[in-house]
């Protein structure tokens, strides 16, 4: 984290990358005062260093305008949507050049043909918002969905609770428009090569993200909510694995430990069970109410069958207050401590009760607060490190996150659901991925970015280079 | 968000400040419930870019002019804290921020002047309705003034009624329920008398005699909020002395920027030997529309004649009432109370209309702009009558749907009530 005070005596205004923009870009798009350029630095969880220079930009145009810029000066860019991401994504590691996309804010809709098409400053609500008059949605809906981009959704694979039945950011996207790391702009379909799939949760270090062309749905005509509690975290992640077993498709299964439960409800006083061990939330949707209806009473079956207690959404309002509940939990941690190491890991469901109870073990053993919680139906979870920077040993924290991710993959997991890598979990890339796998994803990198000059440091680790 | 404020700003508001810094994460669900970011799109003029700016100049880290700007222009709405899940309490830091750093302002005599007008003008209420008389007369004049003096001019209401004062005690009507002290306002009380007239009005119909304790005076909020800490603890001091708590089942307000300043009196004297004066004093504060929704709920509000026909009213919620003091549900109530009314939620109701104490006269175009914004959401609802509970919002709503070609009269929630029991609705 970088301190507040060594960045003081930043580079002059008018430094020659600052100079150079203002000549190929009107200047109200051109931040380059200290104040400015200090706000962008950092992302939801992590800070980095001043950059030289910050772009807002309106257009492509001036997207490769301040890439074009950036080249000559030989230094980094980073690309910045709402800077609401988990990994460091979005915050720099050297001086350069930051693209912060938050006014590229275009987007239509196509009822006809059911798409979007959005530039990459457009908030992910807003795609949904617009298309809903057409009797459209937009699923993919991260818990940040009212403040992130679709530039950095598209840059993280950005899911949500909607990703068990619906999918995450990549499964709805049809074409991306891309500037390359030469200035070159690319219209990548998902045809022959999938190049887009190659850009999508590439977290800037391919590639910037200016548009994308979104698939859209019609939305469920009946959804039916219900909350479950229980006495054990375990026995909660079995009830998932018995409801789906028994063949319910739910549009969303989250769950969320106690103290993530106490911490939101210290926000929003909604009633939640304070007492319980482990809270789950589901969805059950689709167009026939039976259907919607036979699929909640099988994992109401579930709950029970695991020892938990059911309560029924009654109306829309209590189930919305439920979600707004679920939404809130990450940034509700604050109200615990300071700061958190965020894990992202993602295991096959069978193994889901063994892994939360090693966690949970792993937190309860260590000197630190372990809070648990995530779309347990894909087997994402979250699991995050509460301390204090000022009391705690920042290395004894790194390396309970690396023992997290080790459960992870040991029981045949991933370390990233949909926040990225970024420079949180790029360390246990080492662990996740073999050396020569890493050598190919080192060699795209070379092939798309030769200067090595887009975001570096971010996912891939340095040591397997070359 | 780790911090050094602490020993850089020892004392009460050093503690306010790095509380509210250490509390933020910077996870940016504050980012669209600010006005400011919405309109420019930038991270410096967000929530979480003005608390990473504050902490930086605290520690030194950052030159107050630089940061300046951009804390300029935060209203003050406070929609952030409303958005905030990890309990930062924004509207403190920004408050003692001000505080804090205005004595190291520089500023040019003429800006100087013209914020010692400010704060001397609006505090007093006869003076101001002079100054309102002669801007009305100036009126015509404008488009030949530079923006900063047309400001001013365009938010003046067609007419400046007649001062009404009110009367030192209202007695109770019929049998006596309760009795509350009032606070009657500094600017209202020129622009808009009949909110003090019938909020005394229902009061009383309600049985509750109303005390206006004689050496009141401004809350102080104007002055706190532009950073004049030292005329702002003076008024404070000087409410303090004149109200006493003891004495009174609540002390109302009717504005909602008042009250959300009178709520702030413990922050602001925090650390220093009256803290647990103001502590007392703020616990009896209510907005006028707290303190009749809890006699509705206890079923000892008058019920209202019914409207002569079905309206429509526009609640707008201001942000000193709703993201402030938390303020939402009695207003809304009330109306409903009233036989005939349907109360319409306003699109981007959370957004603030740009008025926010001296906002209007300090950045004129950003007001302006939001103005404009809330009046098109507010007319989007086809409303009959707009209903608010804050004068600086009265007047800025007013003057936008007017822009926008409306006629529909714009009321304090209080004025709709009493016009209901007047049978005049």
């Amino acid at each position: 984290m970088g301190s507040g005070k060594r960045q003081a005596s930043g580079p002059p205004p008018h430094s020659p990358l600052a100079t150079d923009l203002l000549r190929r870009l009107p200047s109200h798009q051109v931040l380059t005062t200290l104040a400015e350029r200090r706000n962008y630095r950092y992302d939801a969880i992590q800070f980095g260093e001043t950059p030289l220079a910050v772009v807002l930009p309106e257009t492509t145009a001036d997207v490769v305008a301040a890439v074009q810029a950036a080249r000559a000066a030989g230094v980094p860019v980073v690309g910045r949507g709402a800077a609401s991401g988990l990994s460091g994504g979005a915050a720099p590691l050297e001086p350069g050049l930051v693209i912060s996309f938050t006014r590229m804010t275009g987007l239509r809709i196509d009822p006809a043909r059911r798409e979007a098409r959005a530039q990459a400053g457009v908030v992910t609500l807003a795609v949904s918002e617009a298309a809903r008059p057409h009797g459209l949605i937009y699923p993919p809906d991260p818990a940040s969905f009212r403040t992130s981009t679709i530039g950095g959704n598209l840059a993280e694979n950005a899911g949500g609770p909607m990703c068990f039945k619906y999918g995450v950011t990549g499964d709805y996207v049809r074409a991306l428009q891309v500037v390359d790391a030469a200035g070159e702009v690319h219209e990548l379909t998902r045809d022959a090569y999938d190049l887009a799939g190659l850009f999508i949760g590439s977290e800037g270090t391919l590639g910037l993200m200016t548009e994308a062309t979104l698939r859209l749905v019609p939305p469920p005509r009946v959804t039916r909510t219900l909350m479950a509690h229980f006495p054990e975290v375990g026995a909660c992640a079995e009830a998932v694995s018995q409801a789906i077993a028994a063949g319910a498709v739910p549009s969303k299964l989250e769950f969320m430990d106690r103290a993530c439960t106490n911490a939101v409800e210290d926000y929003l006083s909604l009633g939640l069970p304070r007492g319980a061990e482990a809270v789950l939330l589901v969805d059950t949707d689709g167009d026939d109410l039976p259907t919607v209806e036979e699929e909640r009473a099988l994992v109401e079956a579930a709950c029970v069958a695991a020892g938990g207690t059911v309560r029924r959404a009654g109306t829309d309002a209590e189930a919305a207050a439920l979600w707004q509940a679920r939404r809130s939990v990450s940034p509700a941690l604050g109200r615990i401590r300071p700061q958190r190491m965020n894990e992202d890991i993602a295991v096959p469901r069978s193994a889901l009760p063994e892994v939360v109870r090693e966690i949970r073990a792993l937190g309860d053993a260590s000197a630190f607060t372990v809070v648990q919680f995530g779309h347990i139906g894909d087997g994402n979870l979250h699991p995050n490190i509460l301390f204090d920077p000022r009391h705690d040993d920042p290395h004894a924290v790194h390396d309970l996150a690396h023992r997290i991710a080790l459960v992870a993959l040991r029981h045949g997991g991933v370390l990233s659901g949909e926040h990225g890598i970024g420079t949180m979990k790029r360390d246990f890339m080492r662990d996740a991925v073999d050396p020569v796998t890493l050598g190919a994803l080192w060699s795209v990198k070379g092939a798309l970015d030769p200067a090595g000059l887009l975001n570096p440091g971010k996912v891939l680790p340095e040591e397997v280079k070359g | 968000m780790n911090n050094e404020i602490r020993g850089a700003v020892p004392g009460g508001q050093g503690e306010v400040m790095a509380h509210a810094v250490d509390a933020c994460v910077h996870c940016g669900f504050c980012l669209p419930a600010c006005p400011t970011y919405a309109l420019l799109g930038d991270e410096m003029d967000s929530p979480r870019g003005r608390i990473v700016l504050m902490k930086e100049v605290l520690e030194g880290a950052l030159p107050l002019a630089d940061a300046a700007p951009h804390l300029d222009r935060c209203l003050g709405c406070q929609g952030c804290v409303t958005a905030c899940p990890s309990g930062v309490p924004y509207g403190e830091l920004i408050t003692a921020f001000r505080g804090w750093s205005e004595p190291q302002r520089a500023r040019s005599p003429l800006d100087r002047a013209k914020r010692s007008a400010i704060l001397k003008i609006l505090p007093a209420p006869k003076v101001f309705s002079v100054a309102a008389r002669v801007g009305q007369y100036t009126k015509p004049l404008a488009p030949l003034l530079p923006a900063a003096l047309r400001a001013p001019l365009d938010l003046l209401p067609e007419t400046v009624p007649a001062m009404q004062p009110s009367p030192a005690v209202t007695p109770a009507r019929g049998v006596q329920r309760g009795r509350v002290a009032f606070l009657v306002g500094c600017a209202q009380q020129a622009l808009t008398p009949n909110f003090n007239a019938a909020t005394l009005r229902v009061l009383a119909r309600n049985g509750i005699e109303v005390v206006v304790p004689e050496g009141q005076g401004c809350c102080g909020a104007a002055a706190l909020h532009t950073g004049a800490r030292d005329e702002a603890l003076t008024l404070v001091r000087r409410n303090l002395a004149t109200f006493h708590p003891g004495d009174y089942d609540a002390i109302l307000s009717n504005a909602a920027g008042c009250g959300a300043g009178l709520k702030e009196y413990p922050m602001v004297l925090r650390g220093e030997h009256d803290e647990a004066r103001a502590s007392a004093f703020a616990a009896k504060v209510m907005d006028i529309s707290e303190y009749l929704h809890r006699l509705l709920q206890a079923g000892e509000l008058e019920p209202p004649l019914p409207a002569s026909r079905p309206i429509t009213v526009a609640y707008h919620d201001a942000c000193h009432l709703a993201h402030a003091q938390g303020v939402r549900a009695a207003p809304r109530a009330l109306l409903r109370f009233i036989p005939g009314v349907t109360v319409q939620e306003v699109p981007e109701g959370d957004l603030c209309c740009g008025s926010a104490g001296t906002y209007n006269l300090e950045q004129p175009e950003l007001a302006s702009q939001l103005g404009a914004r809330k009046a098109k959401n507010i007319l989007s609802t086809a409303p009959d009558l707009i209903a608010s509970g804050n004068i600086g919002c009265h007047t800025q709503i007013q003057s936008h749907v007017r822009r926008a070609g409306s006629r529909a009269p714009v009321m304090h929630t209080v004025e709709v009530l009493d016009r209901a029991y007047r049978g005049e609705l």
